[in-house]
């Protein structure tokens, strides 16, 4: 029984973080955060990821990545979410996926799949193009679901609006589809969907995480009544409670990228169960940051508010905690 | 990431197998079978299951076996409680002393209490309850005020001892007591063994709202214990308190995922029959309590490579206890909304008034209180895990 990460993803998880507090703290989101006509991803940010190997982790080796799997992808996510980290990470990742399983190793394939390792493509996830999608406008491609059907479109085929939004963690657009796409085996979209589900989980994880600890922090160090405002015991129970959450849903995310890793029997339910988790251990724990500050934390000037929007956009992407648990419903209430 | 069975333990668990295979009677599966035992012929029936387990070397799984155990690793006993639950084998009835007084007397006992002690507990040759809980003294359990007084060659022990499990069955009793006069709090007690046969000792049941007795409380009135029947040093009863309530952190909580996941089922398949399970509010709420209990096998796996790896656990075992406390009442909560009106027929057997799930309804409500209410476990939680000021 080893139910933990091995020697191998902590210093993953140290090399993501350190670099992400280092190098882009909530001072250098808020940048972005404040220039909302900019691309919103800059560009030395990038690069970084390229080099450091974190958009390689999912693409085979024999298309120049790690080949390593979700649960290693979910430990870089989970990273990201910690430091509300903006950028198109998740979907060139998720759009990769589509390439590995659904792109039959086709030499067109294989070229994408290089790009995103090296950090030399964006790339664009539509799983719905009703809505608007993540960084659609500066993407080098778009890999989209059109009428049940998979492929992958180069920017001359579709056009963007840009669209103002309310986490500016991210950059929208609203996507139209004018020509024609590279053609991907749409039946492997259920995986694609679920890996994009377990890392959008780890990435709420990683909001409530931090969002926890830094609440935490500062009810030891705010005094009110004389007292740190954190020894009264209304915080103390509530704090209790979303420490117990998140540490259940960080368990959850867990199991679910290893059960897809592996193709365990439960791995629908598992996915189901990290993302209803993860979802209102973020929404609850985002929440109780701006509570929990008190005044100060309903500013624009705290970081607060980045982790509370990201948490909100994130609760909704790919299911919400009750979409999911009418899947988990179905699942296994008729069994 | 591993959640395979070693060599090893898939041995253990296919011989444990067999063996329940063998030796479980068929009918002990129905819950039926059990709710037409008078509440003393099913403590008969389960203690004798679990001596035959200890004959049959499937007790004590990770003691050592120089005290009478298996000698077996952390993940065996998780194996070994996920097997009894998912065979329904009865729960034993030394509940406490297996859980608590066996491996403290290892770590403490004398070499006589030693040999004693644990291979008549693991035979269920002897039954030992705990006396902790007073009626002044329960979540603040250093108020105790039970005292026992040196009489030269023994104690004289006075007081009252409350919710105490199998107060009527038990041989024996760990107690902490206060052992100096006047102390104060957590100094001046002592943990006695005391014999539940001695002259001044009496048991009465107290009846729960569930209308079953299996607390009791304990009057303690001149009652004589020799002097040597203490458990660590006289005056470190605190510390041997706190050892000893140390050892559930180690525990898994794989033999309770697998017994309320079972139950989860039987609510799912009452909504089923009765047609609630196509109510959406219904849905949502049985997979919010099957979402909690599935985090709670995962957080079982995640404590049990915590032990292999020989992590300290800390005060994890307070986020244990209120995760599966809370969820097990959870989920009779949501028993009785998918039975509502219709829950009050209950079946009112001579030997049962309650069937299963309705008993579940009741009776998580005192799981949220003993062994340190969700109170004071969140209390724990934010002091002794997140670092929050007294």
């Amino acid at each position: 029984m080893f139910f933990a990460l091995t020697d191998e993803q902590r210093a993953l998880q140290e090399t993501v973080r350190d670099y992400l507090a280092d190098r882009f703290p909530t001072s250098a989101v808020r940048e972005v955060y404040d220039d909302p006509a900019g691309s919103g991803i800059p560009d030395k940010l990038w690069q970084a990821f390229g080099e450091q190997g974190v958009l390689a982790v999912l693409v085979p080796e024999e298309a120049d990545g790690l080949g390593l799997g979700l649960l290693d992808a979910a430990v870089v996510s989970k990273c990201l979410g910690v430091g509300v980290t903006p950028g198109p990470w998740l979907p060139t990742v998720v759009a990769g996926e589509a390439l590995r399983l659904g792109g039959g190793g086709s030499a067109e394939a294989t070229a994408w799949l290089q790009r995103i390792a090296s950090g030399d493509a964006k790339i664009a996830f539509a799983p719905d193009l009703s809505l608007p999608v993540e960084y659609a406008g500066i993407a080098d491609a778009l890999v989209a679901v059109i009428d049940g059907g998979l492929a992958l479109y180069e920017p001359a085929s579709y056009s963007v609006t840009p669209v103002a939004v309310l986490d500016r963690t991210t950059r929208l657009g609203r996507v139209e589809i004018t020509g024609r796409g590279l053609e991907l085996d749409a039946s492997v979209l259920p995986q694609v969907l679920a890996r994009a589900t377990v890392l959008t989980a780890a990435d709420l994880v990683g909001i409530a995480r931090e969002a926890l600890t830094r609440t935490v922090q500062y009810d030891k160090d705010r005094v009110q009544f004389g007292k740190a405002v954190g020894s009264f015991q209304v915080l103390k129970h509530s704090l209790a409670d979303l420490h117990i959450a998140v540490t259940m849903a960080e368990h959850a995310v867990l199991y679910a990228a290893h059960a897809v890793d592996t193709g365990r029997d439960d791995q629908e339910l598992a996915v189901s169960v990290a993302k209803a988790k993860a979802s209102d251990a973020a929404r609850d724990v985002t929440a109780a940051m701006i509570q929990f500050h008190g005044g100060i934390g309903y500013t624009w000037e705290h970081d607060a508010h980045f982790f509370f929007k990201r948490a909100k956009r994130q609760e909704y992407a790919y299911g919400s905690a009750a979409e999911h648990r009418e899947r988990i419903a179905t699942l296994t209430i008729a069994a | 990431m591993d959640l395979s069975d070693s060599a090893d333990d898939a041995a253990f668990r296919t011989e444990l197998r067999a063996w329940l295979e063998a030796k479980l009677p068929s009918e002990w599966r129905s819950p039926d079978f059990w709710q037409h035992k008078t509440p003393d012929e099913s403590f008969d029936l389960r203690r004798e299951w679990e001596a035959q387990k200890a004959r049959d070397g499937f007790a004590g799984i990770a003691w050592p076996k120089e005290f009478g155990g298996r000698g077996g690793t952390p993940s065996q006993k998780a194996i070994y409680d996920e097997e009894m639950a998912r065979s329904d084998a009865p729960v034993t009835v030394n509940t406490l002393g297996l859980a608590f007084l066996g491996p403290t007397v290892m770590a403490i006992g004398t070499e006589e209490q030693k040999t004693e002690i644990i291979k008549p507990m693991l035979h269920n040759e002897v039954i030992w309850c705990q006396g902790f809980s007073e009626p002044g003294a329960g979540s603040d359990l250093a108020a105790i005020s039970t005292r026992a007084v040196d009489a030269g060659d023994h104690w004289v022990v006075n007081g009252q001892k409350v919710w105490t499990t199998n107060a009527l069955k038990a041989d024996r009793m760990f107690g902490l007591v206060r052992t100096e006069p006047d102390s104060q709090r957590h100094r001046g007690l002592s943990m006695l063994l005391i014999d539940m046969h001695a002259d001044g000792v009496d048991a009465r049941p107290l009846k729960q709202m569930t209308g079953n007795e299996e607390f009791g409380e304990v009057f303690l009135t001149d009652v004589k214990v020799p002097k040597e029947a203490v458990l660590g040093e006289v005056g470190s009863g605190w510390n041997v308190a706190m050892l000893l309530l140390s050892f559930e952190r180690g525990s898994s909580a794989m033999g309770q995922y697998t017994r309320f996941r079972a139950e989860w089922d039987a609510v799912a398949k009452v909504a089923r029959e009765n047609g609630r399970s196509k109510d959406p509010v219904i849905r949502q709420r049985l997979a919010q309590v099957l979402l909690d209990l599935e985090v709670l096998r995962m957080h079982s796996w995640h404590i049990l490579t915590k032990v292999e790896q020989g992590e300290p656990l800390g005060f994890e075992s307070s986020m244990t206890k209120l995760q599966w406390s809370e969820t097990h009442q959870d989920l009779g909560e949501v028993y009785m909304d998918v039975v509502g009106y219709g829950g009050q027929e209950i079946p009112g057997l001579a030997t049962a008034d309650l069937d299963p799930l309705t008993e579940l309804f009741l009776w998580t409500r005192s799981e949220t209180i003993w062994g340190g209410s969700s109170q004071v476990q969140r209390n724990i939680v934010a002091e002794h895990v997140l670092g929050l000021p007294r």
